[in-house]
């Protein structure tokens, strides 16, 4: 048990004041090293902890605290860790997802908020945050024609600090670039790596899918809007490096797989890949049991793994233990060596959300674009 | 003798209005910046600083000038450039293993005698690469300068002598930090090394790297980790026995004494002495006159104060 509700049973079945000093005087949930302590407060026939995590049942059960509206559970957590969860409460027979009331850090993803746990020794990365001192890059709206979808297309573009015409920058395409923005914070870590020169200024272009489930999954369509329409209608509006090295995608989960598919298909206009959290289903024998959203990804990934090919000069790979795309994304990491690229893979304890992803940034995009740090001492 | 002022970043507190009032001296100021690259020009903050009219050489875009009046000339410096950066991954080829070796035999335990003569020797292996890296770069320079001599073109000597002859009627010129291999380079296409030897200078960050014989990169917090300290390029040599550290509070790893006794034993007899915000070494005949606020590293690992000589 967690030595702070041994403490408040110490003396037997607490009284009502005592916890409610409990309630207030604690941080929930309640993490020591290599454990963590998840506490629900409220009258209910049952209290369960929803989380998903690759491997582990998705629901485990609270126990009851005696003598108190109290629930707890214990589990191992290793150090660092983090993941996203609710509470499944049962009460009157009915069955509801909340929020964890007692804690406050929460996480956003474009399905709502999640509950959010760190491990002992998790800190939320600074260069995350807003610093007053990095001076802010901007964002700018761009629409223009897409042959490729016979449709008008809109894109979000952050132009760096002390953006100059006269200058040519290197280019970043990124999927889902709106959600990267609202809940992976991905302007700070731009303003930020760029004002500590970690990375070059650099032109970041946000696109957003209406219709991700088809045009990420390894739609030829999207391979082309990205490699002829998008490019062309920036290199016509702001000033670009016209070389390979100086290009990059990015995408997580199904963003990851559209970020490859272009590659692939455009294999000398992209240099970088940043492919987080990708779901590069396959299958080696008989069909996928992944629904049949991810038919075409199998179908992609399948003929890539039949027909490998240096498709950039360098990835970066990224994928959270905690997730079952860990097995696809371990299993293609030799695979892309092999054909003569230079991959950094790299685990986090962590699963498929934004936070993850946000927390890899730096990471994935120094190794990348390394900044002037090196050489520059102002 | 001219004196020479070493300073460190001057954000957020400048202290380069304070070494200007510590000089006596009576003409104009010339300025030397082009180690922001394309921002060269922006000198309102800097000016606005120090309150004195400045006048900016401009080097880094007066070069383009250059280049476009002399397309041998810029040739002749892409090759030198490649050439340099070859070596510079060669260099580092042999550096990392050997730098490896030293900080392992430093974290050793053993009979001491015994000991005390491997990591003496893995110093000097270290020791001896820098040398000869040193060597190497300074023969790349030396054939750049012979093939240079042979490029005569009457519009880029002019330009050349217009910039030569501000830095000698100036009084006291700065240099400011930045892209430090840059500003190397600038200065040293200019050719201002005897002119900039004869006048006071005050110079910060980069500007003070650029002074020394050699210039030695280092970042001990870089997001990829920790990188070896790698000799660059050589200097102006106008300060001897100084490798100055900008920024070393937050570049270095002063948790590490092994790692920082390498870097004193290293580079010894030259001392390396850090140059953060608020620090300042004046120097005159090679000698440090006044310090305040930066420390040399030992030989130990630990620091303590520089202090006048």
């Amino acid at each position: 048990m967690n030595p702070i509700i041994q403490s408040l049973y110490r003396d037997g079945v607490p009284d009502p004041e005592a916890v409610n000093n409990f309630v207030d005087q604690n941080q929930f949930p309640l993490v020591e090293p290599g454990r963590v302590t998840f506490v629900y407060r409220g009258q209910a026939e049952e209290v369960y902890l929803r989380r998903w995590i690759a491997g582990l049942s998705t629901a485990q059960a609270l126990e009851p605290l005696e003598g108190s509206d109290l629930w707890a559970l214990t589990m191992e957590l290793p150090e660092k860790s983090r993941f996203e969860y609710k509470f499944e409460v049962v009460a009157n027979g009915a069955r509801k997802l909340v929020l964890d009331a007692l804690n406050g850090v929460l996480a956003h993803d474009p399905f709502g908020a999640n509950s959010v746990c760190q491990g002992y020794g998790y800190e939320r990365p600074g260069w995350t945050l807003h610093d007053p001192e990095a001076r802010s890059g901007s964002l700018a709206t761009l629409k223009f024609a897409s042959s490729s979808f016979q449709d008008t297309r809109e894109l979000e573009i952050y132009l760096p600090a002390r953006f100059r015409r006269s200058r040519a920058y290197p280019l970043l395409v990124v999927h889902d670039g709106l959600d990267y923005l609202r809940y992976a914070d991905l302007k700070n870590v731009l303003d930020n790596l760029i004002h500590r020169l970690e990375i070059p200024a650099m032109i970041v272009a946000l696109t957003q899918s209406p219709d991700r489930l088809v045009e990420y999954t390894g739609d030829e369509r999207h391979a082309r809007f990205l490699s002829e329409d998008l490019l062309s209608a920036v290199a016509a509006k702001f000033p670009l490096l016209d070389d390979r090295n100086a290009r990059g995608l990015v995408g997580a989960s199904f963003g990851g797989v559209a970020a490859l598919h272009a590659a692939s298909r455009y294999p000398r206009t992209y240099g970088q890949l940043l492919l987080q959290s990708g779901s590069f289903a396959f299958s080696d024998l008989g069909h996928h049991k992944k629904g049949p959203v991810f038919d075409p990804v199998v179908r992609f990934i399948n003929e890539y793994r039949n027909h490998p090919f240096a498709l950039a000069e360098k990835i970066y790979m990224s994928c959270g233990m905690y997730e079952s795309l860990i097995y696809e994304n371990r299993s293609l990491v030799p695979l892309l060596q092999d054909q003569g690229m230079q991959v950094f893979f790299e685990e986090a304890r962590d699963a498929h959300n934004w936070e993850n992803w946000r927390d890899r940034l730096r990471q994935g995009l120094t190794w990348l674009f390394p900044g002037p740090l090196w050489m520059v001492y102002e | 003798m001219a004196v020479q002022i070493m300073l460190g970043p001057q954000s957020p507190r400048a202290n380069l209005k304070n070494a200007i009032d510590s000089l006596s001296f009576n003409g104009p100021i010339v300025t030397i910046t082009a180690g922001w690259r394309d921002s060269e020009a922006e000198t309102d903050e800097l000016q606005a600083e120090i309150g004195i009219p400045i006048e900016d050489l401009n080097l880094y875009h007066q070069a383009e000038k250059i280049f476009a009046l002399e397309p041998e000339l810029r040739a002749l410096q892409r090759e030198r450039q490649g050439k340099l950066l070859e070596l510079q991954r060669l260099y580092r080829i042999r550096l990392t293993p050997t730098m490896a070796a030293a900080r392992k035999l430093l974290r050793e335990k053993g009979e001491p005698d015994l000991l005390r003569l491997e990591q003496r020797a893995a110093i000097s292996q270290v020791r001896a690469l820098d040398r000869h890296h040193v060597r190497r770069i300074s023969a790349i320079h030396q054939d750049f300068d012979t093939r240079r001599a042979a490029l005569l073109i009457p519009g880029a000597a002019t330009l050349r002598q217009t910039i030569k002859r501000k830095v000698a009627d100036s009084a006291l010129v700065l240099i400011a930090g930045g892209h430090v291999a840059v500003l190397i380079n600038r200065i040293r296409l200019f050719r201002l090394a005897d002119e900039l030897a004869q006048k006071p200078i005050i110079a910060w960050s980069a500007g003070a790297m650029v002074l020394g014989e050699r210039i030695v990169l280092f970042h001990d917090d870089a997001p990829q980790g920790k990188r070896d300290a790698e000799v660059l390029d050589t200097g102006l040599g106008i300060v001897k026995n100084i490798i100055p550290l900008p920024h070393a509070k937050s570049r270095l790893d002063w948790s590490s004494r092994t790692r920082m006794a390498l870097f004193s034993r290293r580079f010894a007899p030259a001392i390396c002495c850090t140059l953060d915000n608020g620090s300042m070494i004046q120097m005159e005949n090679n000698r440090i006159t006044s310090a305040s606020h930066s420390s040399v590293i030992m030989r130990t690992g630990w620091k303590k104060s520089v202090k006048a000589q």
